[in-house]
């Protein structure tokens, strides 16, 4: 039973949205990321696999100019 | 002639000179018939992770429009200028003009923070009274 049971597929960002997900939008990429700074599994968010893929870069990106952290044990 | 997102974080210390900094990479753009779309200044902003050090820094947000010759120059300049503490450089398909959402978050939230700290004198100022009270009350015990 507990097999068949699928979390619903959800994504924040609509269809027509065509520019991407943007680094620069924290209050986003916030959401996709664990309390220790890691990439959310798109299996746990639900998310698919397209808006998964512009989610990593953009948070790549936004990790490189220290806008989100890799982990939680910076200094 | 391609577009191009460059964000670069200049050391804290060293914010004085970002004004001076974006004049010499506009000319740089500019000479080579390049366009210069979108251009934000960030501020200086806490950093996520500290980088040499260093836990705060200030951004800018360039979209320019310019040809390879004119980006191979302003990374260099980026590479061999001290104050500069990173850059980071995006191919992007078109023109961005429109504000970017950290400019525009950042202008709500120092709105909302004029307002906080309002707030916050007029607390401190309640509690000075009190601690005032307070004193003249041990002063008197004190002389008796």
């Amino acid at each position: 039973m507990a097999r068949n049971m699928r979390r619903k597929k959800m994504s924040k960002v609509s269809a027509d949205d065509v520019t991407g997900v943007d680094y620069k939008d924290l209050d986003l990429l916030g959401e996709y990321i664990t309390e220790t700074g890691k990439i959310v599994p798109s299996r746990i968010t639900g998310v698919s696999a397209k808006f998964q893929r512009q989610l990593t870069t953009a948070i790549k990106h936004a990790r490189f100019i220290a806008l989100l952290p890799f982990c939680d044990s910076h200094e | 002639m391609r577009h191009y997102e460059i964000v670069f974080l200049v050391h804290p210390d060293q914010s004085a000179q970002v004004p001076a900094m974006i004049e010499r990479y506009k000319t740089i753009v500019e000479s080579t018939a390049g366009a210069i779309h979108r251009l934000e200044d960030w501020g200086r902003r806490h950093l996520a992770y500290p980088i040499n050090k260093i836990h705060k820094a200030h951004y800018v947000l360039m979209n320019v429009e310019c040809d390879q010759a004119a980006l191979a120059e302003l990374e260099v300049g980026f590479r061999f200028n001290d104050a500069i503490l990173r850059s980071m450089t995006l191919l992007k398909k078109a023109a961005i003009t429109t504000p970017s959402i950290i400019l525009t978050s950042a202008a709500d939230e120092s709105r909302g923070r004029s307002k906080r700290v309002e707030e916050d004198v007029e607390v401190d100022l309640d509690i000075d009274d009190k601690e005032e009270i307070i004193a003249l009350d041990d002063v008197e015990t004190s002389a008796e």
